[in-house]
């Protein structure tokens, strides 16, 4: 701490325009650009949704499926029982599933950067992603013989429960190995997040060795990243954890803002920092868990909206969470509609063009603000 | 009041602090002061409650350890000697979050206004917009007190004093904001708060301390007036430095010019 101020290092924020539509509220106060924010966030994100509903292979347009929404009887529907299967059992579903795991990832990484006061900290660069796969690629391959019972009392939820405590174990090493007195060594998470995901995706090479052919090929498509297959089961399963952890998350932003200043000083205006690192790491987890288990792991969310976000409304984590579950939904379904449409008829993984826009724009973050990673 | 009886503190096998006893009162303003190396932020963290220490420590007649995180911030606020930000707030950002517990004991029409009062305070009026991280580190300084000005804004809350702990406040600063925050120690605790802090300039020491607990090689050396704690033989074995203590004719307070220095 007695280290001395890193102006010269740190990002400079220097955006005239941001300035000038500060000074209309007090100033250097951002709560009107943040809450104006969320409000076109919510609107881009319903006519997203919207729109994803009424274009796909099929011809049901924007107002048939409105209507679809408020006509249960299904006498008086100008929707065919086909269109109806089509928007209720393929698109729904699809836009639900897109939706909470771009919320879900963006959250967590939101929640990861706060927590390591690390604006690099991302679920997917730090190995925990990857343990989560692990998890989940253990009850896929091992589902029929080691983990047997496992699977028998769990169900459908053995996926995202086996994908959540794996995360959650790879978050409590990272965490242990990164943070020494509240103090988080960005060098030391980013190595450490190296080994975890080099470990983890050593064992999952070893567990596509036992895997069976129709195992393999599933497994493939999953560790690019995907949403194919999207149902209201996977929905069921790993929908509650997402939920959850997209519910706690507004109650952690009072502490991660006080993270900011430090683990010490966050402590000294109130809060229970103890308590509040055992409850976002758990978030983290079961977001990150959650999402892995049913599409595998998609890249760079987590990292690139936050980070956009904080351009725009500020680092306070009361906005950042919320815009960042919107944003974060927004994208995916963005990147979904192209990895649908790109390759027509047959699908790009999503996780292939998060990562292929996603990357360049980390780089670009890097390039900003090299000052944290110079060691 | 603050009481300390008989702490030790210890980090990883080292003591850093042994055996400490001291009063701070409310109404008052107690400087620690020491050598480098002496203890004096290490005694600051026990009393923060970051650090686990042997012995007995009472913040208004309740042992620290009984105190929730929450109940200590309604008591006392701290300022660190620096803080880095991980991330781009700004200055008006950093100021509202010590009313993060909400017990400013600032009236309600007063509290959307708290942060340009406390950035008027520490003379950084208008830089409320400002990014913290472009700021010098003496700017910087003066807005993690207007932070910490907020979180105890009134010195005197249901009758109980409140403290502000400063671990060397002006270590970073120019002579007219040395002074100036000086001041709002001074006010603070005329106001019936109480002030620890711990401080290196000897005359600003004597100038504004009530009280002077002189630390050396983690032990408290003096607990006194500025005249009683302030003397030449103290200097030289604590300091290890040959100073002439003089006095000034007004009203005999001790000062020390470095000029009188014989190493």
């Amino acid at each position: 701490m007695t280290t001395g101020p890193m102006s010269e290092t740190v990002m400079k924020p220097a955006v005239d325009w941001r300035r000038r539509v500060l000074a209309s509220s007090a100033e250097g106060d951002r709560a009107v650009i943040a809450r104006l924010s969320l409000i076109v966030l919510f609107v881009a994100l319903v006519v997203i949704v919207l729109v994803s509903l009424a274009s796909g292979a099929s011809d049901a347009s924007v107002t048939s499926v409105i209507a679809s929404f408020f006509d249960t009887s299904g006498i008086a529907s100008a929707l065919s029982v086909r269109d109806r299967i089509i928007i209720w059992d393929i698109r729904l579903p699809r836009v639900v599933l897109a939706s909470l795991i771009g919320a879900a990832l963006a959250v967590s990484g939101a929640v990861m950067q706060g927590l390591f006061r690390n604006p690099l900290a991302d679920p997917g660069i730090v190995g925990v992603s990857s343990g989560a796969g692990l998890g989940a690629l253990s009850v896929i391959v091992l589902g029929n013989t080691l983990f047997a019972p496992v699977v028998l009392i769990l169900g459908t939820f053995s996926l995202p429960i086996a994908a959540f405590a794996c995360s959650l174990l790879f978050t409590l090493i990272l965490y242990g190995v990164a943070t020494r007195r509240g103090q988080t060594s960005i060098a030391t998470m980013l190595l450490a997040g190296i080994a975890l995901g080099a470990m983890a995706t050593a064992y999952m090479g070893m567990l596509t060795y036992i895997a069976d052919d129709r195992q393999l090929r599933d497994l493939n498509f999953w560790l690019l990243g995907s949403l194919a297959g999207a149902s209201w089961s996977k929905i069921l399963a790993s929908g509650p954890f997402i939920a959850v952890a997209l519910l706690v998350s507004p109650f952690l932003a009072r502490g991660l803002n006080g993270m900011a200043l430090g683990e010490a000083a966050a402590n000294h205006l109130g809060i229970p920092v103890q308590r509040f690192k055992r409850i976002a790491i758990v978030t983290v987890a079961a977001a990150t868990g959650a999402s892995v288990a049913v599409s595998g792991t998609i890249g760079f969310v987590g990292v690139v909206v936050p980070h956009i976000l904080r351009l725009v409304i500020g680092p306070d984590h009361r906005y950042l969470l919320p815009a960042a579950a919107m944003l974060g939904a927004i994208l995916l379904l963005l990147a979904d509609a192209v990895s649908r449409t790109i390759v027509a008829p047959a699908e790009l993984p999503i996780g292939i063009i998060t990562a292929a826009v996603g990357a360049p724009v980390f780089l670009w973050i890097l390039l900003r603000r090299r000052g944290i990673v110079d060691l | 009041m603050i009481v300390v009886s008989d702490i030790s503190v210890f980090i990883g096998n080292r003591r850093i602090v042994q055996d400490a006893s001291f009063e701070a009162n409310a109404g008052e303003v107690t400087a620690i002061v020491g050598p480098n190396g002496s203890g004096k932020t290490t005694l600051m963290r026990a009393l923060a409650g970051d650090l686990r220490y042997d012995g007995r420590i009472t913040l208004n007649g309740h042992r620290l350890e009984t105190l929730k995180t929450w109940q200590m911030a309604a008591m006392r606020a701290i300022l660190p000697q620096s803080t880095n930000l991980a991330f781009p707030f700004t200055v008006r950002e950093i100021v509202k979050l010590g009313l993060t517990g909400g017990r400013s004991g600032a009236a309600e029409h007063e509290l959307a206004r708290l942060p340009e009062k406390a950035l008027e305070r520490v003379d950084l009026t208008g830089f409320g917009g400002r990014f913290y991280q472009e700021l010098s580190g003496g700017e910087q300084q003066r807005v993690q007190l207007a932070r910490v000005l907020c979180q105890v804004w009134r010195p005197v809350l249901d009758r109980q004093p409140r403290f502000l702990f400063l671990d060397e406040p002006v270590s970073s600063l120019d002579i007219k904001h040395q002074l100036i925050i000086m001041d709002i120690a001074r006010t603070f605790a005329s106001e019936g708060g109480g002030v620890i802090a711990i401080l290196h300039d000897l005359n600003l020491t004597s100038m504004y301390a009530d009280r002077v607990i002189v630390m050396n090689d983690g032990r408290v050396d003096c607990v006194g007036t500025p005249t009683e704690a302030l003397t030449d033989a103290r200097i030289r074995h604590v300091y290890d430095c040959n100073l002439k203590v003089s006095t000034l004719p007004t009203d005999q307070r001790p000062f020390i010019l470095p000029q009188s220095a014989v190493l």
